[in-house]
């Protein structure tokens, strides 16, 4: 990226991050708990989420349940059924 | 510098060869075929290394464009009517990216009905996208031109996308003299591509995704002022074209006069009528009229300097638009009316649809607007135009 001088010019570009606008709020009502004494580490359920919410973390997974949907997808392709949907109401 | 008969397309072509274009995101359509033709036989014959990817529609080569230039390639792409209205989502995309694209309209009629001839509605209506605008008047200002768009495009002070409007069949398929520059000026005119920032894994950023409201609107007005300071920057690339390219045609100005520095009245115009409207003006001038033409050469950035500076004054102004604001006058009236406010404008629209105005439709306009006519907005057939002969649905019982 080149360093630009002129003040009046800005790019519609930001780094990586979390953002305030995919949060899920309070609609959620089923939310994936995973038991890391069955998880294998395998990654599907990272792989497969469909809002980037799964975390890798040393060798195992976590969820971000700030930005979670619920959908189940993770619990539905774990080999090993460590995901289970549990509901939120 | 060699001298070539060669068409509008042809010339826009090789401004893409000389100006080294990394990809050309491709999808035909009249009266633009022409260009990517001869793009995909210089390629055949080794003649580029232009990667040319094959879309499926004219939303996904604007889309593959815009993703060449995101990766820091210098990228074009070329269309027409139908064809950039299609594309237009993808159009405003890039100008809010910031990215430094060239693109060609062959200028065409938009339906319905269908019509493939020429006028300027297709171009017009994307005024404001954010896009730089030119317009050619001639194969060799195509050529030239498209050249000068990449410079422009890719200057720090700018970073804004730019099209290129050629009138469709009378510019892109009439052949003529232009002057072909050389490789290598042309490489000491235009140096490598920059842009604002590049799409690269090791440095992951977020394009265009959701920005608050005050964000999003300082945004807007960086596309504004960027837009606005690319005036001065035209001027200063378009003098350079004229030192180190060709001196033939001046660029100095975004707007090219004929005979106004005298003039009591005005025409203005965009496009390739402009030679008939400069014979026409010859002509009144042999009679005692004394008329000037103004040729529009670029519609954004608008120049409100150089149109108060060249028509302010004048006993009045004739604008002759190929182009349509429906309920309103034409496009380019609109912008001269509000740009020089004590001088009487008035508007004729003629020429949509391939409807064809020559010198002697010129004459007789020019001549009726110094006489004076009182309606603001005139609809001008330079043949009668018979019953028309249109269905409409019968009664449903
Ligand atoms: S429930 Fe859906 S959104 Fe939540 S972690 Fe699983 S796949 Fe991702
Ligand atoms: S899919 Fe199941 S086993 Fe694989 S990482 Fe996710 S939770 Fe663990």
């Amino acid at each position: 990226m080149m360093s630009l001088l002129l003040d009046y010019q800005y790019f519609p570009i930001t780094k990586p991050g979390k953002g305030a606008g995919g949060k899920t709020g309070s609609w959620r009502v089923i939310k994936p708990v995973i038991d890391l004494s069955k998880c294998i580490g395998c990654k599907a359920c990272f792989m497969f989420c469909p809002e980037s919410t799964i975390v890798p973390k040393g060798g195992k997974v976590t969820v971000d349940y700030e930005y979670c949907k619920g959908c189940g997808v993770c619990s539905n392709v774990c080999p090993v059924k460590a995901i289970s949907m549990v509901s939120e109401t | 510098m060699i001298r070539k008969i060669i068409s509008g397309n042809e010339a826009v072509a090789t401004a893409v060869k000389l100006a080294r274009v990394g990809l050309t995101g491709i999808y035909p359509i009249t009266p633009q075929t022409s260009i990517i033709e001869k793009l995909a036989e210089m390629k055949a014959q080794g003649e580029i290394q232009t990667e040319i990817v094959r879309v499926e529609s004219e939303h996904s080569a604007m889309a593959a464009t815009y993703g060449a230039a995101l990766a820091g390639i210098r990228a074009f792409t070329a269309t027409a009517s139908q064809g950039l209205l299609y594309m237009h989502e993808m159009v405003w995309w890039v100008a809010g990216s910031r990215v430094p694209v060239v693109m060609v309209v062959g200028t065409r009629a938009v339906g319905a009905p269908w019509n493939i001839w020429n006028e300027h509605t297709d171009f017009t209506s994307e005024r404001d996208s954010g896009w730089i605008m030119a317009f050619a008047s001639n194969p060799q200002e195509a050529l030239d031109l498209t050249i000068q768009a990449f410079r422009i495009s890719e200057d720090e002070r700018v970073f804004l996308p730019v099209m290129v409007g050629m009138d469709g069949f009378i510019l892109s398929h009439t052949k003529t003299n232009v002057l072909i520059p050389d490789q290598e000026q042309i490489d000491d005119y235009l140096p490598p591509r920059r842009q604002p920032y590049v799409i690269d894994p090791e440095d992951p950023v977020e394009i265009g995704n959701m920005f608050p409201p005050e964000g999003y609107m300082k945004l807007r007005e960086s596309i504004h002022l960027a837009l606005k300071n690319s005036e001065d920057i035209i001027r200063q690339h378009g003098r350079e074209y004229n030192k180190k390219v060709s001196p033939m045609i001046d660029y100095s100005t975004l707007n090219s006069s004929y005979r106004l520095e005298d003039a009591d009245y005005a025409v203005v115009l965009m496009g390739a009528w402009a030679g008939d409207a400069m014979e026409a003006i010859d002509v009144l001038r042999e009679k005692g009229i004394k008329i000037g033409m103004l040729r529009v050469r670029y519609l954004r950035p608008w120049s409100e300097k150089e149109i108060k500076e060249n028509l302010e004054g004048k006993k009045g102004v004739l604008v002759v638009d190929r182009s349509t604001s429906f309920g309103r006058g034409g496009p380019l009236y609109i912008e001269v009316k509000s740009t020089i406010q004590d001088t009487e404008v008035k508007d004729i629209v003629t020429g949509l649809g391939g409807v064809t105005v020559g010198k002697n439709d010129m004459i007789y306009l020019f001549s009726k607007f110094v006489e004076g006519i009182k309606e603001d907005v005139t609809w001008y057939y330079p043949k009668e135009v018979g019953k028309l002969d249109i269905r409409t649905p019968r009664d449903i019982e």
